[in-house]
This record gives C-alpha cells, structure tokens and sequence, in this order.
C-alpha cells in the first residue's frame, strides 16, 4: 500500500449537539502509480475522506498511512507530507488571493522557503505541464481568466511543490465539456507519464470511469464497495441504489444487454461503444 | 390557469459590457432578442465564457443591459422602484448554494425572503413546511445549513427561491455540486413545478443529457445567441456543437459515429432509449 487507512472514523464537533459522525470505520489502500476514485453521493464524506490524506484532518479514531508509516501529528512532518500529497480543493479559484496568475503558483514554493530562481522555475515548470501559456498569462490577475483556465492555474499551484501524490476533490465541477476534456487529458499525463498517484472525488463518472483503476464507494461515511475499476461499475443497480450513475455511453451498452444483444457492458467511451456494435454487425452478418 | 403566451422574461436587442470595459474588449453580450412565456422550459447551453450567467443575471436585474431592455412581466429591470417585483417574479438559482445561504438553520433560510416579504407567521411556516417537504428537507430544518452536504445545500437553496412563488426561477448550473440522485431529485421537482404550475424555466448547463430534457434550448456564443430550437433540432446539430466546444448527448453522438460506419439509423435520435430501440430493430430485421 503506498496510501490509505486503517479503521479510520471521523466526527464533526465531536461532543457538541451538532456531532456528525462523517467517515465510520474506512479502511482501503492505494498503489502508487494508481489512478483512483472516490465516488458517492454528496453528503457521503467523499471531501472528509480526501482531506485525511494529507494531513488536514485528523482521525477522531483509526490512522491514515503513507508509504507504509502512520501519518502523526508532528507539524514539520506534516508540513513534509503535504509537499508531497498536493491537495486541490473543491472550486480551487474561489480561494485565488494573488494579483498575477504568477504569484499564486509561487506562493507554496516561496513558503518553502526555495530560491526565488528556483521558485520561477518551478512556476514555469507547473504552467507548462498544465498547458497554459506562460509568456501570455502569468502577469495576468487570476480573476481575469476563463473558468477552464482558473481551475487549471490552481492545479498548477499544487504542481509547483512537485507532489508524488495529486488528489483533487470534484475537479470537474462546473466545467464545460472542453474543459473537462483538458483536464482529463492533464491528469492523464501526470498519471502516466510522470508516474504521478492521481485520486480524485466525483460524483460524475461520464470521463473519469475510463481512467480510473481503482474504485472506492462512500455512502454515509461508510465504505460500502471497494475494488478494481472494471468490478465496481459492474454493478450497475447498486451503484444506482447509491444515488449514482454510471456514464450514458455505458448506460446505452445495457440497455442493449438488457434486450438480449450479445455486448460487453463494461465501455466507457464513445470509440469503445462503436467499436463493440460494429463487432456485434459482424457476428450478426456471419 | 396559465397561456402559453403570456410573456415572463423578454429581452430586446441587449448588449451588455462590464463596467470598464467599453471599447476595449467584445461586448459580453450583443444583439440578444428574445422571449420566454409563462409554462416554458429553457436549457441555455454555451461554452464557458460565452455569456450565459451574465443572461440570467440580467433576467433579475442584478445586472441592468449596456443598450436594449429587459422586460419581466413587461416591466423594464432598468427601473429601480420595480426592482422587489423583478426580483419576486425571476427567482434566481445560483451555481454553489454557499453564494446564497444566509442563516443559521434551514428553516430560518428557506423563511428569509418570506419575512422580507412581512407575511404572517403562520403563512410563512406554511410555506416553508411545503417547500421543505417538496425538496425533501423536512428532517433538515433545524440543521445549520453550513453543515450540510453540497446537494442538500442547493435544495436549500431552490426552496429559498420557491417559497417566495416566483413565475420563473433562473438557474445558474444547479447541479454542478450535486450528485445523480439529487440532479435526478432537483431536476424532477423543477419539472414537476413546470408542468403543474406553470413555473416558466431558465436553466443553464453543461450538461447536453439535462439539456435533452428541456422544451428548447438557446445557444449562446461569445456573447451571441446563435441557436434557438427544440432539443431534437438543437442537440442534433453536431457540426454546430462541435465547432463550440460542445457535444450532444451521449446518444446522439454514438448514432452519429454508427452512421458513419454505414448503420441506417433514423435522423431524429435524441436519448438513450431511442437509439437501443433503433439499434434492437436493427438487429431483428437483419
């Protein structure tokens, strides 16, 4: 396991009348390399859950581990940790406190404490491998880019510190369909070129459940499906149960099982949905 | 009972800029003429960027037109004296709940603009009791709304809006923070209030499934309205959508990729079940 938890419970103001047990007893383990989900309706404690990760958090009881050791409460081992499990947070731009796209990528490196040539060249390093033209933005105010390209910026701010863990709470939210594309196509990259362990909550599958290797299901703080990527979406009426919905191209692929056509279920792309109904034409015209 | 045509929002050649801005950059919005009726459903689609919540924004006055009008119920929102009754007419969704949740409990939330309006206590617990009950929030009332899951937090929200019976609620993606169930939940109680009451629509989305949904959808680019037609006309465009950014629904876009492969589908395929229905008499007569 190179991240996860063991036996983890967490309660919102603990001892209060408003104490809301949010995660009971989670236990799972990533890979590094993986590119993992983090699925469940809202409410479920997917943001809870994620914020455990790197230490924001604190278990009420249970432990999160990385790399084998139990993650403690020593502030400088802490302040380590998070340098290497970047955290991007729900609606990331609503946080934008920096007057140039430049400065807000630069502000964790600087409070790192790098060199400021080191700083620019871990900035520059961030906008590049977002895809953002640097020459053209990084003097710009943050509040005067496109929706796509804050939310972009603020994956790069977390890229600066270099993680090897990159985990992103419903990154998608309220981006349109190009822009989800090139996020998608982003954490693509990282996962698998740079190696990076990319986790990511969500509750809309439609891009996410073709990239995904391991699954985690939440449903009111408790694990309730955990496993490979191909065995969870199979199981199609739970997740329905659950308040969840697999992509429509999948959706479309069992409602040609569910009338006795001889298709794999288990697509979640358009070209993947083509490609298994020209094969069934040829079996049909044999 | 409502006519269909009787007008709720009309705009008339509407040209907006951000204030500053004039003469240096494109208008973010030109030359939108149009009207909604009593009893309409709306879906406004468009890439990020292209004016769509600067539209709505108008529709409630929270933003007045650079040159042109808007009319709600005839009344121009230019006018400030009329502005309460602009505002009770086009009740206005906003994309993240926290942007619109101002009290301590949800009871008190959903009764905010009610004791604004000095309406008897009893008519005010009335009206909240329903509409909580309408969202199914009735367990929640007592709860603080900070403490409340995203999709919780927008159906506070909506029933905020709806307890104060607006003619049309105007939507900024309402279900960006919302799982499937509770997109599926929020999208059925709007419909419901649509058909039964006459609750005219305006809903922004990424979404070309919710999309589908609509009785129309206008299309908006660069501040320029350049599609207004049914669904089957619209979301069928592909050539259209795709020079945007955007895509049709999952079915469309899969029957548009068969019928490249030669598969004689009929032209007119919008959801999922229309293209399994095809696919399966295919196969039968084959």
């Amino acid at each position: 396991m190179f991240i996860g938890t063991e036996q983890l419970t967490h309660t919102y103001m603990p001892g209060t009348p408003f104490a809301t047990e949010a995660l009971h007893n989670i236990s799972f383990g990533f890979r590094r390399g993986e590119f993992a989900l983090i699925i469940g309706p809202s409410g479920s404690g997917k943001s809870t859950l994620i914020q455990h990760l790197n230490g924001l958090l604190r278990p009420t009881s249970g432990r999160v581990l990385f790399e084998g050791k139990s993650v403690g409460s020593d502030k400088h081992e802490l302040l380590r940790l998070r340098r290497r499990i970047g955290l991007v947070f729900q609606m990331p731009e609503e946080q934008f406190f920096s007057e140039t796209v430049f400065d807000e990528i630069a502000f964790a490196p600087r409070n790192q404490g790098l060199q400021e040539e080191e700083v620019e060249k871990r900035v520059m390093e961030a906008l590049e491998k977002t895809g953002l033209q640097a020459s053209e933005l990084k003097n710009r105010h943050p509040f005067q880019l496109s929706a796509g390209q804050k939310r972009l910026v603020a994956i790069a701010a977390v890229l600066s510190l270099k993680p090897e863990v990159l985990i992103l709470d419903e990154p998608t939210a309220a981006l349109d369909t190009t822009c989800r594309k090139n996020l998608f196509n982003l954490l693509t990259g990282l996962n698998q070129k740079e190696g990076l362990t990319v986790v990511i909550s969500t509750h809309h599958l439609d891009e996410a459940a073709a990239l995904a290797n391991r699954v985690l299901v939440l449903q009111q703080g408790k694990l309730v499906m955990s496993g490979l990527a191909a065995d969870v979406f199979g199981k199609r009426e739970e997740l329905y149960e659950l308040g969840l919905a697999l992509p429509p191209v999948t959706e479309i692929m069992h409602g040609l099982a569910d009338k006795g056509l001889p298709v794999k279920t288990a697509v979640y792309t358009l070209q993947e949905a083509r490609r298994e109904i020209r094969a069934l034409k040829r079996r049909y015209k044999s | 009972m409502h006519g269909q045509s009787s007008i709720i929002v009309e705009s008339k050649d509407v040209e907006f800029y951000y204030s500053g801005e004039e003469e240096t950059v494109w208008p973010a919005l030109s030359g939108i003429s149009f009207t909604v009726n009593q009893g309409e459903y709306v879906a406004l689609v468009g890439p990020n960027g292209s004016g769509k919540t600067t539209l709505l924004k108008l529709f409630n006055a929270l933003l007045i037109p650079s040159r042109g009008e808007v009319l709600v119920k005839g009344i121009s929102t230019a006018n400030e004296d009329t502005l309460p009754e602009v505002r009770r007419t086009c009740g206005m969704i906003f994309q993240n709940p926290d942007n619109q949740l101002v009290a301590t409990t949800v009871e008190e939330d959903i009764a905010f603009g009610l004791e604004n309006l000095a309406l008897p206590s009893r008519e005010i617990q009335n009206r909240v009791l329903e509409t909580a009950r309408l969202l199914g929030l009735e367990k929640l009332l007592k709860q603080p709304p900070h403490l409340l899951s995203g999709g919780e937090k927008q159906r506070v929200a909506i029933a905020g809006v709806l307890a104060m019976e607006p003619k049309c609620i105007l939507m900024d993606e309402p279900t960006a923070m919302l799982d499937p169930a509770g997109c599926r939940e929020v999208l059925k109680t709007v419909r419901k209030l649509n058909r039964e009451r006459g609750l005219a629509v305006i809903h922004v989305t990424h979404f070309p499934e919710e999309a589908a949904g609509a009785d129309r959808i206008v299309v908006l680019n660069e501040g320029q309205l350049i599609a207004d037609g049914a669904p089957g006309e619209v979301l069928t465009n592909l050539p259209l959508l795709h020079s945007l950014g955007l895509r049709g629904t999952a079915a469309v876009e899969l029957a548009a990729l068969l019928r490249a492969d030669g598969c004689p589908l009929p032209p007119q395929i919008l959801h999922n079940r229309e293209l399994v229905d095809s696919l399966c008499s295919l196969e039968q007569n084959s």
